[in-house]
Order: C-alpha cells, then structure tokens, then sequence
C-alpha cells in the first residue's frame, strides 16, 4: 500500500502533490511515493507547520499504482487530482 | 433599485482594502492559513477541491444590467469564463486566484456590490420572492424590508460570531411561497391581520441540512414598526442559547427544537420586552424612504393581453416557452420571464461572461435594465412588454437560453457537488446533466408538468433535496457514490418533507429510478390535473416503490 501527500496551493489553491525530494506538484503523477502510512501523516503535518506559506492543509491519501500510473483510490481524490468530470467552460 | 449612500459605499470600499492588506499578509508568511481563513470566510472567499471559489452577494436576488456587465467582465477577467448562480441568490466564482481576490473586490464595490455575508457565522445574504414587486398576488413587495434587514445586519457587531450561519426570507404573497420561507431560520410573511393592518408573520427555526424542520409561528402578527426589534431579540436569545460545542447541533432550528416554541416564544418575548428601545423602531417615513427605490418603473399604459393568444401560432417553441416560462404581471400588458438557466449540457445555473453580457443587453432592451436571480437559479426578467416576448425569445434562443422548461423536471436545483465542493460526498451536476438529456422532448416535459427535482451531493443540501417533489441525495459508500432517491418534498406553502423510497441507488441506477417513478406517476395520477406531489400524497410510496425496486417490501426495498 502506497501513500502520496496532498495540499493545496496558497496562490491559487490548486492541488498540490509533495514531490520525494520534498518540493510541490501540481499533478499526482509526480507524487512522491511513500510505504508508511505514519511517515505520509508526519509529512503532512511538518508541511503544513513549516511550508505554510506555499502550500495549507497537507494530509496523506492512499492510493494504488497500476502500470506504473498512480490512481487515487477515493472518488473525492481522483476528481482532485483530474479536474471535475463535467466541461469547464474555458480549461485555461 | 437601492443606492449606496455614502456610509454603505465607505464601509465596503475599505472591507476590499483591509483584504487586500490581508492577503499580502498571508502570501507573504506573515499570517497563517489558520489565520487567514477566517478572515477570508468573511469576505466569501471559501477553498473548495481545485481552487478558491469566491461568492458574492446579490441582496434579494436583485441586479442592475451595469452589475450584470460586471459580473461577466470579472468571468471574462479573473475567473474560466463563467459564473455560477446559487440557490442564496447569489453568484459564486469557482477558479479565481487569490492573488487576484483584492481586486475582484475592488470591481465589486465599484458597481455597489460585494462579498461579505456569503459565509461565516454572520446574517447571510437575505433573500425574497423573485417576483416581489410584481406578482399579481402580492400583498406588498418585500423587498424594502430586505433591504433595511440587510443595513441592520451588515457588519452587526453583535451578531458577527453567531453560533452559526443564519438565512433569512421574506415574502410579500400570503397565498403562494415561492421564497421557501418554512426553511428559513427565520421566514417573514407580510400578512394582514383582522383590523386590516399591515404586518409580519414570523415563523422560527426552519433549515435543510442534516436536520431538516419546517419553522413554526413564533408570532402571528408583528406590528411593522417592531420588526428589527423582534428580530433582534430572536437573534439575541439564539446567540446566547445556541449551542456552540457542536457545529451540527448549532443551528437555531436545534435550538427551538430543544425548547419547544412556546419556552423559545417566551424567551424572544422577555428580551423583546426589555431590550425594545426607540432607536429600533421603524418609523413609517423610514420604510417610505427606503421604498422609494423599489418604486415601480415608468410602466406604459398598455392594454391588458393575455400572452397565449399573442404567440399562439406556429411557432411551436416560442408557444411552449410562453406557456412555461412566461408569468402573469401585476401591471397590464406585461409580463415575466424566467430566462432558464438548465441549458442541455451545461451545469445548472451556470452562465458564460459572453450570455451575461447578452443578458444584461436584454434587460436594457426589454425589462428597465433589471433582471432577478432565483433561489432556483434561473434569472427572471420582470418587467417586459408581453407584445415583445417573441422577440424576447429569439433573442434568449441566440443566446442559448431559450429552454422552455421552467418548473419542469429538466429545471433542476444542484448543488457544485464533488465535482467542485470540499464537503461534497458525491457529484450532482453529472446526474443533472443526464436527467435534462434523458427527458429531453416538451411533450414528456409538459404531459409531466409541474414536477421539481432537487439533487444535494451531501447532506448539507445545498441543493434542497429535502423540498423536492424528487430529491437526490449523494452519499458516500467506502469512497464510492450512492444515491438515496426521495419523495414527497415541497418548499411552499404545503410545506413538506422528503422521504427516502428505499435503499440507495448506484450512480448507474438513479436516472433510470427517476424514469420509473415518473412513469408509474403517468400511469396512476387521477388525472392530468392532478400533481406529481399530489399523487404521492394521495397513494403513497408503495407503488413508487415496485416500480423501482420490485416490490413495497421494506426488506426487500432495503429502506435505510
């Protein structure tokens, strides 16, 4: 079982991904992947205390690799990390 | 329409530069998120799944064509093209940068508008019947009193941190509730009593939500001059009796509930009697003053005409769009419009910077540069001469917004659901969507007539569907989305409460329940003048029940 950290951007709260070397993403496929899931919470939690500036609100998700693609296991997730499932007006 | 003053248009114009310093702040490190949540929350600047989502206060529903054009331009500018209506009346944002936020406001109060009390635990943007001023069956446009509760209320110091959120409705026709006040934590009905007079009606601790409860009468008849002291004083017992350990027992509904209306009544009554003091009395040449904006426009004097015999003919499309979305007016020779804003494949409620600016057009052309937005989220043109609604409709058909299905089962409230809400347990716009695809012919849509359906992606029912004559409920079953189908809701006068039919559906099963429902309702209604509301009533759950499931059986409809 996988976990990748997960937040928000401050600028524009988008989504955001923590990298393994610790920067931010915007997409989940460059997540960091993590085994533990007591080390992805004690990320989260140093992340939002300490980089609150860039990002706000870390929390851990699970989630599971297929063909070496990362997939979101809850519904709410996988719309996080794809955008909502019906036409945005203008994509930009 | 009311005017800033000078008081209103300080007060807001430095609301936008204390955010502006706020946000610098908080982008800068020097407040945190914790911080500066709060602070934005008052500015109706929430943070839903893939952005922040600014909502903005459209007081009653009411806009001017030059604040429409604002709107669209801030669509066009800051956000992805579009705005979003809201069953407050409002219009929210779903994409601007918070960056941007600052100045977003700026424009805002430029056009004498603003974002403030459209989130927090604060007196929220109070709304009305979206025909105040003009129904044929008003006893008086409700509107002035909005306004005067919306001066009271804004930035009230006391009533800034309230235990929770607190809505507010009020209608001016007796005879028909078309501003869902029974769901208000507090409802006014301006009625008269025996001698004649003029007054309030009060109803209390009604809301959706998880706990939804129609209000009861706190007070059958408020004098007028009263009205800001009586609702002060219920203000005043909430804020110091609501419960606040608890965010979902907070509400005043809880509250009254837990008292009982007669122990609640008394109470209100105790502070009413000695707080009342002169400086909240309404005198009448106040309630003059602030009617005068709403005065009437400059009507012609036209014969009265009766628009089905106008637009009869053969255009079929403009003759189903009159007889749905054309509504009588007080003044003959006019007539109002809702202009649907469930177009096929577009989220309901949603318009594009380029519509709203046509809108705004059509408002100056044919409505006194006035438009209203519903709690339905459909906007309403008031004001148009009914010899001019063909080419009203040619003009709204350009423009994509010519659907003639007002009030029909395509005309569905929906909250953003998961696909945009942080609190979200399941999409509601995708099942909108298939709804309007699935029923769409007008003759199904009209042998169907009146039929409401309400889709909430969680139990917080920002989509109402407690009061739809069809509910949809979203839920969450280990991280995949169900649907509890409902029955027998009404927000009106014969208020009412949906019931859940049976277990929850996948999302794979609804639309197809929904069809099953309605066409079962075809098949054993007494008649065509009789209801889908009043079929339910009348019959019951039990056939709607076989038709979906199979059988009336509560085990084997797995009722939850």
């Amino acid at each position: 079982m996988f976990w990748v950290v997960t937040a928000n951007f401050t600028e524009d709260g988008a989504v955001a991904y923590r990298r393994s070397d610790g920067t931010w993403a915007r997409a989940l496929a460059e997540a960091g992947l993590l085994d533990s899931e007591a080390i992805a919470k004690e990320l989260a939690t140093t992340a939002t205390q300490r980089e609150q500036r860039e990002i706000s609100d870390a929390y851990p998700i699970q989630i599971d690799v297929e063909n070496g693609v990362i997939l979101a296991q809850s519904a709410r997730e996988r719309i996080r990390a794809n955008g909502p499932t019906i036409r945005v007006r203008r994509p930009d | 329409m009311y005017q800033y003053d000078d008081y209103d248009r300080r007060i807001i114009t430095e609301r936008a530069q204390q955010f502006r310093g706020q946000v610098t702040r908080r982008l800068s490190g020097e407040i945190t998120e914790d911080e500066f949540k709060p602070l934005r929350l008052q500015n109706g600047l929430y943070r839903q799944l893939h952005a922040y989502m600014l909502r903005v206060a459209v007081p009653y529903g009411l806009l001017s064509s030059t604040q429409v054009r604002k709107l669209a331009h801030i669509a066009r500018t800051y956000d992805r093209g579009y705005g979003h209506f809201t069953t407050r009346q409002n219009i929210q944002y779903n994409w601007p940068k918070l960056t941007d936020v600052p100045t977003i406001l700026d424009e805002l109060a430029s056009v004498e508008m603003h974002a403030v009390q459209t989130s927090g635990n604060c007196v929220r943007n109070i709304t009305a019947d979206h025909f105040a001023g003009i129904a044929r069956d008003e006893l008086e446009d409700p509107r002035p009193y909005c306004e005067i509760l919306r001066q009271w209320s804004t930035f009230h110091p006391e009533f800034a941190h309230l235990p929770r959120k607190f809505k507010i409705a009020v209608t001016g026709t007796p005879g028909e509730d078309r501003a869902a006040v029974r769901f208000h934590d507090i409802g006014l009905r301006i009625v008269e009593n025996a001698r004649g007079e003029r007054g309030f009606e009060v109803l209390v601790g009604g809301g959706m939500g998880r706990t939804p409860i129609i209000g009861e009468v706190v007070r059958e008849f408020l004098p007028k001059k009263h009205f800001l002291s009586y609702i002060d004083s219920i203000l005043r017992v909430y804020n110091l009796h609501g419960r606040r350990d608890n965010k979902y027992k907070a509400r005043i509904k809880i509250l009254v509930a837990a008292l009982g209306i007669d122990e609640f009544r008394r109470r209100v009554e105790e502070d009413w009697e000695a707080s009342r003091t002169p400086e909240l009395e309404l005198p009448d040449a106040e309630i003059a003053r602030v009617a005068a904006f709403f005065a009437p426009p400059a009507y012609e004097s036209l014969p009265a005409s009766d628009p089905t015999r106008i637009v009869l003919g053969k255009d079929r499309e403009l003759g189903n769009w009159v007889r749905n979305n054309v509504v009588a007016h007080k003044v003959p020779g006019y007539s109002a419009v809702i202009i649907s804003v469930k177009q096929k494949g577009t989220p309901p409620g949603d318009v594009s910077d380029t519509q709203m600016d046509a809108i705004a057009g059509l408002a100056d052309r044919f409505s006194f540069g006035h438009l209203v937005v519903t709690h339905t989220q459909n906007l309403v043109l008031t004001d148009v001469k009914t010899s001019e609604l063909p080419a009203l409709h040619a003009e709204l058909r350009r423009i994509d917004l010519g659907e003639a299905n007002a009030n029909k089962i395509t005309d569905i409230i929906t909250c953003p659901g998961l696909d945009y809400c942080d609190l979200a347990n399941a999409r509601s716009i995708p099942l909108s969507l298939e709804i309007s695809e699935r029923f769409d012919r007008i003759d199904y849509l009209n042998d169907v007539g009146d039929v409401s359906i309400k889709i909430s992606g969680c139990i917080n029912a920002c989509g109402h569907h407690h009061v739809g004559n069809i509910g949809i409920l979203g839920i969450d079953k280990r991280g995949v989305e169900f649907y509890q189908l409902m029955l027998g809701g009404s927000p009106g006068n014969d208020a009412s409460i949906g019931k859940i039919l049976g277990r929850a559906l996948a999302q794979d099963e609804i639309v197809d329940a929904v069809e099953k429902v309605l066409d079962r309702y075809l098949t054993i209604r007494e008649s065509s003048d009789e209801r889908f509301l009043d079929t339910v009533r009348r019959v019951g759950f039990d056939p709607f029940k076989v038709a979906v499931y199979g059988s009336a059986d509560p085990l084997e409809a797995g009722a939850e």
